[in-house]
C-alpha cells in the first residue's frame, strides 16, 4: 500500500451496502437506418460476405476432416481443426467495429477470428499500405503465390493472400503466416491487428491484458480484447488477468497523461459448452456470463451481454465498448453468446447434446438470418448473395489448391525451428523516446550511497569488508535494473511488493526514488498474470522484468511460464521477441514451500534461457545481459547470496555497465585431481570444500556453471579431461536436477577420460525443512568430499557423514526418496 | 608436556632425509619405540621410533617431504595438548589448521555412531576399470587383470595404472607395445621372469579384428625423485665440477684367475672360498695405492686432502639405485678380511640396512661392471674423491710369445681421475702398477 493513500479503520467499518447496476441482456435493437447510417449499405453486405468467407473455409476444413475431400480435391490434414461453425457472426461483428491498431487475441477456435479481424483490416487499408504488407511479409513469399492468380484488385488480393497464408499455416507449410510453426491454433497476423490465438484454454486473457498495458505506458493507439471461451471462466489465471486489468492504481497513482486503465475488453464468445461441458447449467454457476462483470469493481466491467448472431449488436457494443477502454476507464467484459453448431473437433460425437438443441439453433443460423435481414430490408439481392457464394467457393477453393500443392506450399521445414528457439539480439532500446524517469540517476539516493561502498570483499590485508560498507549482490541487481531504466523507455518492472518496500529482498529499494509508476509498480499477488502480462507486454514490442518472490510460487505461475514465455518465439517463426526477464528469487529457512531451487523445471522446457549467478559481479553482469537481449529469461537469484560481496574479481564489480558472455561457465579455482562445478550460492561450499580437499593432497577445480541454457560446455569437458574426476552440486533436490542432465552430457563428451561416473549431489529429495535442519537437508562442504570418497576417489583416512554408497543410492530411490 | 619426534640425523654428513611414509596417522596411540615413519637419506632407509608412549598429537611433514634433521616432525602426548611450541616454525600447518582439524575430529566422532567408515581396499573383484584407467593402460601397453582397484569398491582408477606404471610393469616392453596395438588379452600373470607377461603369453581376442601393423612402444614417465635424484645431482655435480678424465690399461689376468679357483677350491675351515675377482682387484688396489697418497685424496678447492687410511668405496647396484659403501681402513686388511667386508656392505645395502657412516668418507672408488661384459668404460668420479678406477671383464687378447701369438685372458681397467688434483704420469703410473700388482698377483700377496 503506497504511503499516499490511507487504510482507515472509521471507512472499514462503516455500514452500508454494495449496490449493483443493472448488467444489460440482449436490449440490442435493430434499427436499419442506423445501421446503414453506422456500417453503410456496403458495409452490411460486407459483413455478410466476410462472414460467408469463414463459414466456406471451416467447412472445407470440415469436409477434409471428415471426408478426406474439398471440391474433389482429396487431402489429409493430421492435425486439429477446431472450428467455430455458427460464431461467424460474432467474430465479423466484433471486427467491424475494430480499426487496424486494435488488437484481438484469441483461442485455439479462432480461425474465424482471424479471417473476420484481417478482412476488416484489408477493408480500411489502402492500396499501398496493403501492397508494403504484402510484399514485405516473409520475403514476399505468400505474395508471391497468390499474385499471378485472377484477383481483380488489391483488396482481393489481400484477401486471397489471407486465405492462402493462413491455410497453408493450418497445413504446415512453410508458406503459413507463420511459416507453419504454429499451426490451426496459434496462428495470428499482425500487420492487420490479429494477435497470437492461444490453444491454453483462457490462455489469451492475461496476456492481452499485457498488450493493453503496453499500449497503455507506450501510448499506442488502439484497444486490444482477449476473446476467450465461456469455459476459461473456470481458470485462475483468467481471473488473475481480471484483477490485474482492474487495478485502482492506473487511475489513483499512475500519472493521468498516460490516459487510465489499460485498453483491455475481455470477450466471451459464449457458446455455451467447454468441450462437452455445459458453462451454464453443469460445469459453472454465474447463470448469465456477463454477472462476473459486476465481482469485479464498482464499474462491474461494464459488463454486457450481446446477441452473438447478429453481428450487428455485436459491431455496436464493441463500438460502445472501445470509447470506454479508449478513455481509460476499461477493462470491459463482454458476454458474446453463440452457438457451435459444429462439433469440439472432427472427432466429437455430440453426445452431450440433443440433435434437437443443435436444429433449433440452425434454423436460427446467424448467416441465414443475417441474409433474410439484409433483403428483408432491400439491402441486397438473392442474386447478389448467390453470386458472393460462388465467389466464396471459387476464393476458398483456389487458397486449398495452392496449400496443398506441394511444389507451391512445401511443407515447414523442421530444421528451421532450431534457429527460431532464440532471437539472440542485443536491443538498447524498443523505443526511441526519452526515458520516463523522476530524477537525474546520479541524485538517486541509492545510488549516491552506492558512492560510498567498498566494491570488493576484503581490503588491501585481506580481511573481509563489513556487511555495512560493502557493495552486495542485490546492490548488483540494482544497478543493472537502473542502468536499463534509463536506457530503454520501454522497460518496465513490477511484481509483488515492488514499489514502495523495494522488493522483499531489498533489491529494487531506491527504484521508486527514480522510476515512475507506470514503469515500476505493485502487481496483485497473482503470478499467472504476473508472468502472463509481461508476456503479452513483450511480444507487443516492450521490455518486461517481472519478479516472483519465491521460486516456489512458479508452480502459479506454470503455464505462463511453460507455455507462453517460452515458445511465442518460435511459434511465431520469429515474428515475435521475447525480451521478458522473470527474477526468481530462491529462498530458504522457510519451509517446504518457499525454499526450492525449481531451476530443473525451466531447465527442461525448450525457449527459456536459464541463468542463475553467485556473485555480486556476475548478478549485474548478467542481468545486464538479460535485460539487453530479445529473449525470455529466468533469472534465478539465492536469497543466500543477496548480502554476499565480491569475492573473486579482484577489481570489485565495475561501476560502469559490462555484460557477462552468455552460456559460460567460470573457473573460479584451478585444479588438477577433481572438477568441482556448481550452480548458484553452492559456489561457496564448492570453494570450501576444495580447500579441504588439498588438505587431503588433493587438488580441486571449481567450475560455477552460472548457466544452465544455454551453457558451453568447452571450459567443463576441458576440467574434466584433465581431472577425469567430476562432482555436481546444486542446491536443488538431487532427483531431477538439471545437473544430472549435465553429467549426462559430460559423460557423452569425455567418456574415455573418466576416471568415475559424474556425480550429482543437491539437496535430499524430501521437504525442505525448517530453518534449524537446513544443514541436514542442504549439500553441505562435507557431503561433496563424502560423495568423491565414496563414488569417485577413497581419499585415505576419509570419515564419511553422509551416506553416499550407490546400496544408500538404490535404496532410496526404491523408497521414491 | 608433549615429547617430540625429531628426524633423526643418520650419520654426519646427513643434512636432511626424506619422509618416504607414515605408519601412524594424528590420533593413533603409540607406545615408545614403535616405527612411526619410515625415512630416507641419500643413501639408506630408516625408520624412526616413537620417543614416547601417547597419541601422535601432530604430524607435521607429509609423506614425500625432504626434512632437515634434527626437525621436530611429529609430536607425541595426552589427547587435546597444546602442540603449537612444538610445531616447527617453517611448518605450513597454522593455528587455523589445528582448529579445523579438531572439528573434524568432533565430526568423525559423530558421525562414527551412524555409519561405518569405509577403508580403502584393493579388491580383485571390483567393479571393473574406469574409461580413463582404461584408456591409460591402453595407451601404456599395461594389463588390467593385473592391477588392484583402490577405487570406489575396488573399481580399477586412474591412480592404479599409474600406481602400476611407477612400480614396473607387468609386461615386457616387447609385450606393451603388442597390447597396444590393441585385440590382445594379457593374463594376470606371464611367464617371464617374475611374473612378468612375454610377447608370447598374449592371447588374441577377437582373431578377425586383429589387425597387422607396426607395433609403436609406449612411452613411461618415470619420476626422478629420491635416490634416483641424488645420484643425477651428484653425477652432474661431478662431472661439471671436476676436470675428469679416463684411462684405460689391461691386465694378464690367469695369475688372478687361478688364484680365484684355488681359493674357490680351498678347505671350508679355511673361509676363503668367497673371495671374489673383485676382492683380488680391491686388494691389488689398496696395496698400490699405498704408494700413491695423491689418488687416495679429497679434493676440496682450496686444499687437496690426502688420506692417511684408505676407505675404499665399491659401488653396489641396489634395488633403490647406486649406492656406495666404503670399507673403513682397507689398507690394514687382509685380503680375506676385506672381502668379508665387502660382502657384508653390500648385503647391508641391497637390504636397506645399512649404516649411514658406512656410505659416506670413502677416500676412493671401485667400480665393476666386469659381469656384464663392459670392456672399457669411463667411470664417473665419486667426488671430491680424485680418482675411481673401474674394472672391466676378462677377455682374451693376442700376445706375441715369442714370433707366435698367444690368446692370454686380460682384465680391462679404467682409471678416471681428477686433473685438477692430479697429473697424467702420476695416475698412469699408478694405473700401470695396479695392472703389474694383478700380473703378479702371487708377489703382491706377499706384501
Amino acid at each position: 500500500m503506497p504511503k499516499s493513500q490511507n487504510v482507515c479503520p472509521k471507512e472499514a467499518f462503516k455500514p452500508s451496502k454494495i449496490k449493483f447496476k443493472d448488467i444489460p441482456v440482449n436490449q440490442y435493437k435493430s434499427d436499419i437506418k442506423a445501421e446503414i447510417k453506422a456500417h453503410g449499405k456496403d458495409g452490411l453486405k460486407k459483413m455478410l460476405y466476410d462472414m460467408m468467407i469463414i463459414r466456406e473455409f471451416e467447412t472445407m476444413l470440415n469436409s477434409i476432416k471428415v471426408q478426406g475431400s474439398y471440391q474433389g480435391m482429396e487431402y489429409n490434414h493430421p492435425g486439429p481443426a477446431h472450428l467455430s461453425i455458427g460464431q461467424e457472426a460474432a467474430a465479423v461483428g466484433q471486427a467491424a467495429a475494430l480499426g487496424v491498431e486494435d488488437f484481438i487475441f484469441g483461442s485455439h477456435r479462432s480461425h474465424g477470428e482471424i479471417l473476420a479481424k484481417t478482412f476488416s483490416a484489408i477493408n480500411q487499408l489502402n492500396d499501398d499500405e496493403l501492397n508494403n504488407i504484402m510484399t514485405s511479409f516473409m520475403d514476399g513469399n505468400i505474395l508471391n503465390v497468390v499474385k499471378d492468380g485472377d484477383s481483380k484488385d488489391v483488396k482481393d488480393l489481400a484477401e486471397n493472400f489471407i486465405l492462402y497464408g493462413t491455410l497453408a499455416e493450418i497445413f504446415a507449410r512453410q508458406n503459413g503466416i507463420n511459416k507453419g510453426l504454429g499451426g490451426s491454433m496459434h496462428a495470428f497476423f499482425i500487420p492487420f491487428g490479429s494477435m497470437p490465438n492461444n490453444a491454453l484454454v483462457g490462455g489469451s486473457a492475461d496476456i492481452s491484458v499485457g498488450s493493453a498495458l503496453y499500449k497503455r505506458i507506450n501510448k499506442k493507439p488502439g484497444i486490444v480484447i482477449g476473446n476467450i471461451g465461456d469455459a476459461s471462466m473456470g481458470c485462475g489465471p483468467v481471473w488473475e488477468g481480471l484483477m490485474f486489468a482492474a487495478m485502482d492504481q492506473y487511475r489513483t497513482l499512475w500519472n493521468n497523461d498516460l490516459g487510465g486503465s489499460p485498453p483491455v475488453m475481455i470477450n466471451v464468445f459464449n457458446n455455451h459448452y467447454g468441450m462437452g461441458g455445459q458453462t451454464q447449467g453443469e460445469t459453472m454457476g454465474y447463470d448469465m456470463l456477463a454477472r462476473i462483470g459486476a465481482g469485479v469493481n464498482p464499474e462491474q466491467m461494464h459488463a454486457e451481454r450481446v446477441n452473438g448472431y447478429n453481428p450487428l449488436a455485436v459491431a455496436d457494443a464493441t463500438n460502445r465498448k472501445k470509447e470506454i477502454l479508449l478513455s481509460g476507464k476499461g477493462p470491459v467484459f463482454m458476454d458474446t453468446v453463440t452457438y457451435r453448431i459444429s462439433g469440439h473437433s472432427p472427432s466429437d460425437a455430440s453426445s452431450y447434446r440433443t440433435k434437437e438443441e443443435i436444429e433449433a439453433w440452425e434454423k436460427a443460423d446467424c448467416i441465414a438470418s443475417y441474409k433474410k435481414y439484409l433483403i428483408d430490408n432491400d439491402i441486397i439481392t438473392d442474386a447478389e448473395i448467390e453470386d458472393m457464394q460462388t465467389k466464396v467457393i471459387g476464393k476458398i477453393t483456389t487458397a486449398m489448391k495452392l496449400a496443398i500443392d506441394e511444389d507451391i506450399s512445401k511443407y515447414s521445414d523442421p530444421k528451421l525451428i532450431a534457429d527460431l528457439m532464440f532471437s539472440n539480439q542485443k536491443v538498447e532500446k524498443f523505443d526511441n523516446r526519452e526515458p520516463e524517469v523522476l530524477l537525474p540517476m546520479e541524485e538517486n539516493p541509492r545510488v549516491k550511497q552506492l558512492k560510498r561502498k567498498e566494491r570488493f570483499g576484503f581490503d588491501a590485508k585481506g580481511k573481509a569488508i563489513s556487511k555495512n560498507k560493502v557493495y552486495q549482490y542485490r546492490d548488483a541487481i540494482f544497478e543493472a535494473m537502473m542502468h536499463r531504466f534509463y536506457t530503454d523507455p520501454t522497460m518496465i518492472a513490477y511484481g509483488e511488493e515492488n514499489r514502495d518496500w523495494g522488493g522483499a529482498f531489498a533489491c529494487y529499494r531506491g527504484l521508486t526514488e527514480s522510476i515512475p509508476y507506470h514503469r515500476l509498480f505493485n502487481s496483485p499477488i497473482s503470478e499467472g498474470a504476473i508472468v502472463g502480462t509481461a508476456v503479452g507486454y513483450a511480444l507487443s514490442g516492450g521490455r518486461a522484468v517481472v519478479e516472483l518472490m519465491y521460486c516456489d510460487f512458479m508452480g502459479r505461475a506454470g503455464d505462463e511460464i511453460f507455455n507462453q514465455m517460452s515458445k511465442w518465439q518460435s511459434m511465431s517463426a520469429g515474428i515475435l521477441k521475447m525480451p521478458l526477464t522473470l527474477r526468481v528469487s530462491v529462498g530458504n529457512k522457510y519451509g517446504a514451500q518457499h525454499s526450492q531451487d525449481w531451476s530443473a523445471m525451466v531447465a527442461h522446457i525448450p525457449g527459456l534461457k536459464v541463468y542463475y549467478p553467485a556473485t555480486p559481479y556476475d548478478a549485474k553482469g548478467m542481468l545486464n545481459a538479460a535485460l539487453a537481449g530479445t529473449d525470455p529469461v529466468v533469472f534465478f537469484e539465492s536469497q543466500k547470496t543477496y548480502d554476499f560481496s565480491e569475492q573473486f574479481e579482484k577489481g570489485g564489480v565495475p561501476e560502469g555497465y559490462y555484460e557477462i558472455e552468455e552460456g559460460q561457465p567460470i573457473v573460479r579455482k584451478e585444479g588438477s585431481d577433481i572438477t568441482i562445478l556448481t550452480l548458484g550460492p553452492v559456489l561457496y561450499s564448492g570453494m570450501q570444500a576444495a580447500e579441504e580437499l588439498a588438505q587431503k593432497g588433493l587438488s580441486a577445480e571449481v567450475i560455477d556453471l552460472r548457466f544452465v541454457n544455454p551453457l558451453n560446455y568447452d571450459i567443463i569437458v576441458e576440467s574434466v579431461k584433465k581431472t577425469g574426476k567430476v562432482i555436481l552440486v546444486s542446491d536443488a533436490c538431487e532427483r531431477g536436477s538439471a545437473l544430472h542432465n549435465i553429467a549426462n552430457n559430460i559423460t557423452t563428451l569425455a567418456f574415455d577420460y573418466l576416471d568415475a561416473p559424474p556425480v550429482v549431489i543437491g539437496a535430499k529429495n524430501e521437504i525442505s525443512p525448517a530453518a534449524e535442519m537446513e544443514k541436514d537437508y542442504f549439500p553441505q562442504v562435507s557431503w561433496i568430499i563424502d560423495a568423491i570418497h565414496e563414488r569417485i576417489l577413497p581419499i585415505e583416512g576419509h570419515q564419511v557423514s553422509h551416506n553416499y554408497t550407490r546400496g544408500e543410492l538404490s535404496r532410496l530411490y526404491r523408497a521414491g526418496i | 608436556m608433549a615429547t617430540e619426534v625429531l628426524m633423526p640425523r643418520q650419520g654426519q654428513s646427513v643434512e636432511s632425509c626424506i619422509i618416504l611414509e607414515w605408519r601412524v596417522k594424528e590420533g593413533d596411540k603409540v607406545n615408545e619405540g614403535d616405527a612411526i615413519c619410515e625415512v630416507e637419506t641419500d643413501k639408506a632407509t630408516f625408520e624412526v621410533e616413537a620417543t614416547a608412549t601417547g597419541t601422535i598429537l601432530g604430524i607435521f611433514y607429509p609423506d614425500g617431504e625432504d626434512v632437515e634433521v634434527l626437525k621436530v616432525i611429529a609430536a607425541i602426548g595426552e589427547e587435546g595438548e597444546n602442540i603449537d611450541d612444538l610445531r616447527p616454525a617453517d611448518n605450513d600447518s597454522s593455528a587455523e589448521q589445528e582448529d579445523t582439524s579438531a572439528t573434524d575430529v568432533v565430526e568423525t566422532a559423530q558421525a562414527d555412531t551412524s555409519i561405518t567408515a569405509p577403508t580403502i581396499q584393493a579388491k580383485t573383484d571390483g567393479i571393473g576399470a574406469s574409461p580413463r584407467a582404461k584408456t591409460l593402460a591402453n595407451a601404456k601397453g599395461i594389463s588390467l587383470n593385473a592391477i588392484s582397484g583402490t577405487g570406489p569398491e575396488g573399481r580399477v582408477i586412474e591412480r592404479d595404472v599409474q600406481n602400476a606404471l611407477v612400480s614396473g610393469a607387468p609386461l615386457t616392453p616387447a609385450a606393451q607395445a603388442l597390447m597396444a596395438n590393441g585385440n590382445l588379452n594379457a593374463p594376470a600373470v606371464g611367464s617371464g621372469l617374475a611374473g612378468r607377461v612375454l610377447a608370447s603369453d598374449l592371447s588374441t581376442a577377437s582373431p578377425s579384428d586383429a589387425q597387422i601393423s607396426v607395433p609403436t612402444l609406449a612411452d613411461i614417465d618415470v619420476p626422478v625423485k629420491g635416490v634416483r635424484k641424488l645420484i643425477a645431482e651428484r653425477m652432474k655435480a661431478s662431472l661439471s665440477q671436476t676436470a675428469q678424465l679416463t684411462l684405460n690399461a689391461s691386465a694378464d689376468a690367469r695369475q688372478i684367475l687361478a688364484y680365484r679357483k684355488e681359493c674357490k677350491n680351498s678347505a671350508e675351515a679355511l673361509a676363503l672360498s668367497g673371495i671374489t675377482i673383485n676382492d683380488i682387484v680391491m686388494y691389488a688396489t689398496v696395496q698400490t695405492l699405498k704408494r700413491y697418497p695423491e689418488l687416495n685424496a679429497h679434493f676440496l678447492g682450496d686444499t687437496i686432502r690426502q688420506f692417511g687410511a684408505i676407505n675404499l668405496g665399491f659401488a653396489v647396484d641396489t634395488p633403490k639405485g647406486l649406492l656406495v659403501p666404503n670399507i673403513k681402513n682397507a689398507q690394514a686388511m687382509s685380503l680375506k678380511e676385506l672381502s668379508m667386508a665387502a660382502k657384508s656392505l653390500a648385503t647391508s645395502a641391497i637390504d636397506g640396512s645399512i649404516e649411514p657412516d658406512a656410505l659416506s668418507g670413502g677416500t676412493f672408488t671401485i667400480t665393476n661392471l666386469g659381469s656384464m661384459g663392459i670392456e672399457s668404460f669411463t667411470p664417473v668420479l665419486n667426488a671430491p674423491e680424485v680418482a675411481i678406477l673401474g674394472v672391466c671383464t676378462i677377455t682374451p687378447r693376442p700376445v706375441m710369445n715369442g714370433s707366435d701369438v698367444e690368446f692370454v685372458p686380460h682384465m680391462g681397467l679404467s682409471l678416471t681421475f681428477d686433473h685438477a688434483a692430479a697429473d697424467g704420469a702420476p695416475a698412469g703410473r699408478f694405473l700401470k702398477d695396479v695392472v703389474d700388482s694383478l700380473a703378479h698377483f702371487n708377489l703382491t700377496l706377499a706384501g
